[in-house]
């Protein structure tokens, strides 16, 4: 189809100010201190992360600091083995959890709907959500180093170390509860970025003319949605056997240390791209700006992004090349980590030949842009180095794997991240930088960096091994790594002076014009600093770039202004573009923090070990979640909105592919990869793990029948769901859904009867899986419970009709799922039954 | 979106070829094949360089067939999708089928 035929006439012009008037009251945060507890706002979300997070990355860097200091000499008293333990597992665990990550969620949140031309994030309430929990969690993790009890067994921790009998007290407790508290908050922004990506972008912007930062934050959250649940699941299970013991990684009782190394890498090297990959979406947004010329190889670059995403799931056995697997995994592993250069070396060589083709102003971003490419090329390369095996081999665990990964992480990841403040600051400030301070500091870190790490090549080379805290016995180490230190201190004088270099542009800049870089991007067609709602008319086919500033001001745009007083956003075709339909967003509300409060609780219940008490947490984060609901729903048909002239859409009431349908869709792709990694769990203990087969079982005819009524009345439920939708309008609508709930709740107390037929979990391995899958179920048991009240609650009270759904749809998916992974999970139990 | 798909095709059926040639590695192994002749050599490594050629031909028939319309960026991603998968597949399972044994 061409572009005419999805031209939409322009609105007629009205006042810029009034337009933002009356935008601005509905879409700007509450005054005072209830502003900062009740916003959803992107804005206002995404800065909060991006702030925390630098915060965070203070902290870690004073702890690398404290490092530094203690491996100066050879003899280091500064610090006790103990504590220095403590200090290297936290400073890696808050670089990875508490700043990389949710530095990219908040850029993520702050920047997409910007660039692709919205109000707002799919899921306000959600971004929010994820935010208060990051926090909370970060808080958590931080008070244990206070305590003296911070996690200490390196930020991969590996079992049987941080096992109870090696890690008796609560620190490895803390790790584990506090990061899978944490990661709530990168689910909640991976869905939240697909589904914004898909269905909020502007109007006739299909995917193939989206900006690049949009593929690139595309193929970031896809990673991060099966990336993420192995880690979680790794996470549960190391935590079930610490605090219940039930045996998962003990090998004489047929668990496997080495399941845990599979489930955290298969995390854990994604993640190196996960972290990679937005840097890279700034690069390829600051690049040709700066060269003046459109980037290369648009095509060439999303296939790249295509084949980082596949591969980076293909490699994370090399980080267990030594331990001892078999031939055939060292070949597909190390071959699969040379070939991911590839794809890499495209983007690199796209971005040089950008450069190449225009004239590049080497303004301060560039400087770090600049500083990416030296670092990230160095980091690549000895990244080949280690894929080979036998190199990898001689390298392995020493100082040259940190040279390595910190050249790859802040080349990859730090550079890029500064160029990207310093070059969207005027938007966030509206106001100019103050000169020559961001240079300095530029030269600072860079010099200090390569001061710092470079030499860590060679005292690697030289034996050094990684985490010790002493090397009396090797002077020769002693003077590379006082240098090291030296390096240390100046990068860190370097990361001081860029902060106090973005706090002086905040507040004593002159005022910046708009657009300052002449950049071409939708996200620079707005007055700065940026509004809250972004654009006072949507972008459409013809006004989706820099240049539509004015037009979009005046209200020529889509939905103009918010004659409504409620927070309105376009809902596109996730291909197309194509307008499908308006969707009306939460407003602020406190709703999140008290969900992120009783969560937390449940955490610092389990913590402390308080497990009879945990009901209560469990209730109320229930009864939190059930709140979440209440926005939804209509109780009318609402006319057609009117977006321009000639295109009139339904309300998002009154549609089926809403957004929520599209999260709750992406949410279970997560949700089955956490599922099919249980699996694997079960696979891999079964067939690898020593001490199988499991003992005789004591399940019988009495828990098979019980299963298959379990499965029978879960059936009778999936359908009753079907049908609540489809006979809505009619009375017999609220009947299905009754009738509905009713079965999934006799599923529930069903499966609640296999468990206690179940052997004692704490047996074998075997016994604890069982438990788990049986858990896994009755969980998402609960959760289609509830969606199929809140469906009974919409029919009974009128939320529903001939267009509307209520939350039918999202209640039918929930429960297709849980029947698909009980009938999956009771046949793995049958089989092992049989076999 | 089918082109959505078509582009993912490649790198999916490089995931399950992966897939399949570590299965049969481990039937193989658990059923003696190293041990076995056939007139063609060895069963195990000929059965595993059977199903990894038959996936080379699969990729080759997803990069003959790219029938992908629309626009001149979606064809690319499609063809470029489609060669990601191929070359992954010759590239990372190659080493495995000749190197590999059952230690």
């Amino acid at each position: 189809m061409t572009e005419d035929q999805h031209a939409i006439a322009p609105n007629p012009p009205r006042k810029a100010l009034l337009l933002h008037r009356q935008l601005d009251r509905v879409w700007s945060d509450l005054p005072g201190w209830r502003g900062t507890v009740c916003s959803v706002n992107h804005g206002t979300i995404g800065l909060r992360f991006m702030a925390t997070s630098f915060a965070f990355f203070a902290i870690g860097g004073v702890l690398a600091m404290l490092i530094r200091a203690q491996l100066a000499t050879r003899d280091g008293a500064f610090l006790d083995t103990q504590l220095y333990n403590q200090i290297f597992t936290m400073h890696g665990s808050i670089m990875m959890f508490l700043f990389a990550i949710p530095m990219l969620e908040g850029l993520s949140m702050w920047l997409l709907p910007k660039i692709l031309g919205a109000r707002d994030m799919a899921f306000p309430r959600l971004g929010a959500l994820g935010y208060w929990c990051y926090l909370f969690g970060g808080i958590i993790i931080l008070s244990s180093l206070l305590f003296g009890v911070a996690p200490d067994g390196g930020w991969f921790m590996y079992v049987p170390l941080s096992g109870k009998t090696y890690s008796p007290g609560i620190n490895a407790d803390v790790w584990l509860l506090g990061v899978t508290f944490v990661e709530i908050s990168a689910v909640a922004a991976a869905v939240e970025i697909i589904v914004t990506i898909l269905r909020l972008r502007a109007a006739g912007m299909a995917l193939t003319r989206m900006p690049l930062m949009g593929w690139y934050m595309l193929g970031t959250a896809a990673m991060m949605l099966v990336g993420f649940p192995p880690l979680i699941l790794g996470s549960i299970l190391l935590e079930l056997e610490r605090a219940f013991d039930w045996p998962f990684f003990e090998v004489m009782r047929g668990g496997s240390p080495m399941l845990w190394q599979h489930l955290f890498w298969l995390f854990g090297h994604p993640e190196v791209y996960i972290i990679f990959l937005p840097a890279a979406g700034v690069l390829s947004t600051i690049i040709p700006v700066f060269a003046r010329v459109p980037i290369l190889g648009y095509g060439a670059i999303v296939a790249a992004i295509l084949g980082l995403v596949f591969l980076s799931f293909g490699l994370w056995v090399h980080h267990m090349f030594t331990v001892g697997i078999p031939h055939m995994a060292l070949a597909f592993f190390s071959a699969a980590s040379a070939l991911v250069a590839v794809p890499t070396s495209v983007q690199i060589f796209a971005w040089i030949g950008t450069m190449w083709a225009g004239r590049v102003e080497l303004r301060l971003p560039m400087l770090h842009v600049a500083g990416f490419f030296l670092t990230f090329v160095m980091g690549g390369l000895t990244g080949v180095m280690l894929a080979m095996v036998p190199f990898n081999w001689q390298a392995h665990d020493t100082h040259f794997v940190v040279a390595h990964l910190h050249y790859v992480l802040v080349g990859g990841f730090v550079f890029p991240i500064l160029a990207g403040i310093t070059y969207w600051m005027p938007m966030i400030s509206g106001r100019f930088r103050v000169r020559a301070l961001g240079e300095t500091a530029f030269w600072l870190i860079l010099v200090g960096f390569h001061g710092t790490f470079f030499l860590m090549h060679l005292t690697g080379l030289l034996g050094m091994p990684r985490r010790i805290d002493r090397y009396p016995d090797n002077p020769e180490w002693e003077w590379l790594n006082l240098i090291s230190s030296i390096g240390g201190m100046v990068m860190a004088m370097g990361f001081a002076l860029f902060v106090l270099d973005i706090a002086m542009q905040w507040l004593f800049g002159r005022r910046s014009h708009r657009n300052p870089w002449r950049a071409p991007t939708l996200d620079w067609a707005m007055a700065l600093p940026a509004p809250s709602y972004n654009f006072a008319s949507l972008p459409g086919p013809g006004r989706d770039d820099a240049g539509a500033i004015l037009p979009l001001a005046r209200g020529e745009g889509l939905l103009p202004g918010a004659p409504r007083n409620r927070r309105e956003v376009l809902v596109t075709d996730a291909g197309t573009g194509r307008p499908s339909h308006v969707a009306v967003m939460p407003g602020n509300t406190a709703l999140p923090i008290w969900t992120a409060m009783v969560l937390g609780s449940f955490f610092l219940l389990m913590l402390a070990g308080l497990y009879v008490v945990t009901p209560l947490a469990i209730a109320a984060i229930l009864w939190a979640g059930w709140q979440w609901g209440g926005f939804m729903g209509s109780r009318a048909d609402a006319p057609a909105i009117q977006a321009a002239p000639g295109l009139s859409l339904p309300e998002h009431w009154q549609v089926r592919q809403t957004l929520a349908y599209s999260g709750t869709v992406t949410l279970l792709v997560a949700d089955g990869t956490l599922y099919a990694s249980l699996l694997f769990g079960v696979g891999f203990l079964t067939v690898i793990a020593p001490n199988w087969p499991a003992p005789v079982s004591g399940l019988g005819l009495g828990a098979l029948l019980t299963a298959g009524a379990a499965l029978s009345v879960m059936t009778v439920a999936t359908l009753a769901a079907r049908l609540a939708e489809t006979r809505r309008a009619t009375p017999s609508g609220a009947g299905f859904a009754l009738a509905g709930v009713l079965a999934a709740g006799l599923a529930l107390v069903l499966l609640g009867g296999l468990a206690m037929l179940l052997d004692d979990p704490r047996r074998h391995a075997r016994d604890a899986l069982r438990a788990v899958l049986l858990g896994y179920s009755v969980f998402h048991g609960v959760v289609a419970l509830m969606l199929g009240l809140r469906s009974l609650c919409d029919a009974r009270q009128g939320r529903t009709g001939s267009q509307r759904r209520g939350a039918a749809p999202v209640w039918q998916l929930f429960q297709t799922f849980w029947l698909t992974t009980s009938v999956l999970s009771l046949g793995v139990i049958a089989v092992q039954e049989i076999g | 979106m089918i082109w959505v798909a078509q582009m993912l095709a490649g790198p999916m059926l490089w995931g399950g070829l992966f897939s399949a040639v570590y299965g049969l590695h481990g039937l193989g192994c658990a059923l003696d094949w190293p041990d076995r002749a056939t007139p063609l050599g060895p069963l195990h490594p000929g059965g595993m360089i059977l199903l990894w050629l038959v996936g080379l031909g699969l990729h080759g028939l997803l990069v003959a067939l790219n029938r992908a319309g629309g626009s001149e960026t979606q064809r690319l991603l499609v063809r470029s999708g489609n060669w990601v998968g191929a070359v992954a597949s010759a590239v990372t399972l190659l080493p495995v089928i000749v190197t590999s044994s059952c230690g």
